[in-house]
């Protein structure tokens, strides 16, 4: 399946197909955690999607060199060795942002998909090829978080982006932290049943 | 053998936690402990003089980091024996500080001094309690969803998978807090630590591995395939995270560990009993499988909240 | 065995590499944090103060820091202030140390550059080389005393206490008589939509302007907030009319967050204990720096 790829095509396998979130199920932890607004989803989506670029680039640029028997150390060491620089950086430069994300930019370190897409994708392939799968993987986690964010913000307290939408808080529940997994289920709950209706559609017209 | 070894580690290691107590008991004042909000109880090994016990002009008592500020005392009472005095403060003491108290004249000396802090066991308790209950990692930090969901479709995976967790948590934690102490700290290399951290994490689970292989083969059987699971989680590597952060020494970082362990394997036990009922029950086609993990797991959560706030010691 | 080389080699190229990469980064951006840091704080303290970049601070406001150390000799304790000096003064900053019930102990000369004093490793060297051997000192906390023409017109204080689930960091400022001019919540871990709500206004205002006295003995009530208390607090009514409402419930307690008591009450009493031993504290002070004739620059 990885033969002859366009890059719309790897774009959208990122965002879509394979979307992170709500696809896979990977990486779950801070789509519970810290999306309780959309800023928040944006800065992580922001930093999982500089960790997993330069992370694919580095070992799809040195996949010939790396030792097939210490493979796994050394994606471990390129995802650790990224982590600290955006924390770094985060840290510095954006520190109202970083004290909201709390351990979760450190805990980047750790999440499967970055390891997953290093494994499956940029130790075989060219580096472009790597490169744009890579964007569409960090695209698909920032889209998936923002629009958790963008729900749990929009109901629970009736803002976008902090900007007063609605003027009234519809339901705090959504802020709450533990809503944060019902959000999620929800929200999967919601593209399966699309899917269903989708493929009934398509086997009525058939 | 093993045992008899087992038991002596418990008691030597009670003995160290008990030994401050021990010490301070010396004296003529044999106890003292706060009770209540704003209450601090004092007892004596004989009957004291009532005159000096019952003045509150005697007294001076301050916090340990606060030396100049004065607490002012409200009323001491001596018990009817005179061996115990209740001190009733104006305003309601910080518990969590040790206070330290200096009675002029009460014994041959001019001014007896004592310190009064909440237990130190009570404290390791209730930090371990903390990462249990209140401050669970999967129902209310959030860490480790992946695996939860994954793995919490049995009862005896469950477990499996909690008894690992907890022991590798334990081990990293334990070599995490040494490296973190000895080395980043001394040498400003605190930037290093998410990849010491998961240097360690990794090499723990490669030594459980191998060790468990070879030693307990049965054990490993059951338990290894949880093992390469591990590495790829956040709920271990947030344990070393989490002690960098908050400074606690090593008897702390080890109720950490236990407690963030303990709560992984409670929250795994309690997801798949439900688990395993659920694949009886009825759900509509949509919600089978994740979303209703996760809308079971979002109930699971705000049934935890419940402990938020909870004070034990 | 060729290729065990092979695979320590590598493994040491790339750690290496790895170290480079992130040690540059620390170094770019460890400067880029420190800077970062000051601006915010510099930020919080003139927005407690009312000044914003819309209405800056005149050039009379002057920031003095006053550092309070706690000194051990033998097994007795002092509380001791590093205090600014005044401009032509011999040395740029004196150590005064008071006894615990308040009296004068001993003061010395300390003679550092400014930017020193800012680094705690080197202030806490210059101090100990002031004051002489024989004694140990451990830093307790940072306070601002701000001047308008060499007039007080505000202290700003720091502080750390417990919340709900872990510290509420917090900075506040007082007026010369010990009224709460405002505070603003630096940093805290509580829940998102309950206790977090410690940081909107509709709390934080109702601290605004409560005098010493009232501060002194501030409770929380669990009661509603009342609705025509609440636009005040938000800012939504015009002035006069805040002006009135909150002279009108100057004297009340802090109304509990929905939800978060427990929050609230952390606060106010956090709040209050600070404010307490500070003007205890700065009272003690003040008296020894008059009586024994110390000049200093606030």
């Amino acid at each position: 399946m990885t033969n002859d790829k366009s890059i719309s095509e790897l774009l959208s396998r990122g965002i879509l197909s394979e979307n992170p979130i709500f696809k896979l199920a990977l990486s779950m932890c801070p789509a519970v955690g810290i999306s309780t607004t959309v800023m928040n989803g944006v800065m992580l989506g922001i930093a999982v999607f500089f960790v997993q670029v330069f992370s694919s680039v580095t070992i799809s640029l040195f996949k010939n060199v790396i030792h097939p028997r210490i493979r796994i150390p050394s994606y471990t060491l390129t995802i650790a060795t990224w982590v600290t620089v955006i924390d770094l950086v985060l840290a510095a430069y954006m520190p109202g942002a970083y004290a909201k994300m709390g351990i979760f930019v450190k805990l980047i370190v750790a999440f499967a998909i970055i390891t997953m897409r290093l494994e499956m994708f940029a130790c075989k392939e060219k580096v472009s090829d790597s490169f744009w799968d890579a964007v569409g993987m960090g695209l698909g986690f920032m889209v998936g978080m923002v629009v958790i964010g963008a729900f749990r913000e929009l109901f629970g307290s009736g803002m976008i982006l902090g900007y007063d939408v609605l003027g009234y808080k519809p339901l705090l529940f959504f802020i709450l932290p533990s809503a944060g997994f019902f959000v999620v289920g929800l929200m999967m709950a919601f593209f399966n049943w699309i899917e269903v209706v989708y493929k009934q559609k398509k086997g009525a017209k058939a | 053998m093993n045992m008899k070894r087992l038991r002596q580690l418990v008691l030597f290691s009670l003995a160290v936690l008990l030994l401050p107590g021990w010490l301070q008991a010396a004296d003529f004042i044999t106890g003292q402990s706060f009770s209540g909000d704003n209450e601090i109880t004092v007892t004596f090994a004989g009957p004291a003089n009532t005159e000096v016990a019952g003045d509150i002009t005697k007294y001076t008592i301050y916090e340990e980091a606060d030396p100049d500020i004065r607490l002012a005392l409200a009323s001491a009472k001596v018990a009817d024996d005179a061996k115990s005095v209740a001190l009733t403060f104006a305003d309601p003491l910080n518990t969590t500080q040790t206070h330290v108290v200096s009675i002029a004249g009460l014994t041959g000396e001019a001014i007896t001094t004592f310190t009064v802090a909440k237990p130190y066991f009570g404290y390791l308790l209730s930090i371990m309690i903390s990462a249990l209950l209140i401050q669970n990692f999967v129902f209310t930090k959030y860490l480790g969803l992946c695996v939860f969901f994954g793995t919490s479709k049995k009862k005896s995976t469950a477990k499996g998978m909690g008894v690992v967790f907890t022991l590798v948590m334990v081990i990293s934690a334990a070599m995490s807090w040494f490296f973190f102490q000895f080395i980043l700290v001394p040498y400003n290399l605190g930037f290093l630590q998410i990849v010491v951290f998961i240097g360690l994490v990794s090499l723990t689970v490669q030594a459980v591995d191998t060790i468990l292989r070879k030693v307990n083969p049965v054990l490993f059987n059951s338990f290894g395939v949880y093992l390469v699971l591990v590495i790829a989680n956040c709920i271990v590597i947030a344990v070393p995270l989490i002690l960098a952060n908050n400074n606690y020494n090593f008897l702390e970082t080890m109720m950490l560990a236990l407690g963030a362990g303990g709560g992984f394997l409670l929250a795994l036990y309690l997801m798949s009993s439900v688990a395993e009922r659920l694949e009886l029950a009825k759900i509509p086609p949509s919600f089978k499988g994740l979303p209703m993990a996760f809308i079971v797991a979002g109930q699971f959560a705000m049934a935890f909240l419940g402990f938020s706030g909870l004070q034990l010691f | 065995m060729n290729q065990i080389l092979t695979i320590t080699f590598r493994l040491t190229v790339s750690c290496l590499l790895a170290a480079l990469v992130m040690g540059s980064a620390f170094i770019i951006t460890n400067k880029a944090k420190k800077h970062n840091e000051h601006v915010r704080e510099q930020k919080v303290v003139y927005s407690l103060l009312g000044y914003s970049d819309q209405n800056p601070a005149p050039e009379s406001v002057h920031l003095h820091e006053v550092y309070r150390y706690v000194v051990a000799e033998a097994g007795q304790q002092f509380i001791g202030y590093l205090v600014p000096a005044p401009h032509d003064a011999a040395a740029p900053f004196t150590f005064v140390a008071l006894d615990l019930d308040g009296k004068m102990a001993f003061q010395n000369p300390v003679n550092a550059a400014e930017e020193k004093i800012r680094e705690a490793e080197d202030r806490k060297l210059a101090i100990l080389e002031a004051i002489g051997p024989g004694k140990e000192i451990t830093f307790a906390e940072q306070t601002i005393v701000v001047t308008d023409n060499g007039q007080r017109i505000a202290y700003l204080l720091g502080g750390k206490f417990p919340g709900f689930k872990t510290f509420i960091a917090v900075m506040m400022a007082l007026d010369p008589k010990y009224t709460l001019l405002g505070f603003e919540v630096l940093e805290h871990e509580e829940d998102p939509g309950l206790g977090a709500e410690i940081e909107q206004d509709y709390f934080k205002n109702q601290f605004k302007d409560k005098p010493f006295e009232v501060l002194k003995g501030l409770d929380v009530v669990k009661a509603p907030l009342p609705a025509e208390y609440q636009k005040a607090l938000e800012g939504d009514l015009d002035e006069a009319e805040i002006a009135k409402l909150m002279e009108k419930y100057r004297g009340n307690d802090i109304y509990a967050l929905t939800g978060a008591t427990i929050s609230s009450k952390f606060v106010t009493d956090g709040l209050k204990g600070i404010a307490k031993k500070y003007a205890y504290r700065l009272g003690a002070l003040d008296s020894v720096l008059k009586e024994q004739q110390i000049a200093v620059s606030f």
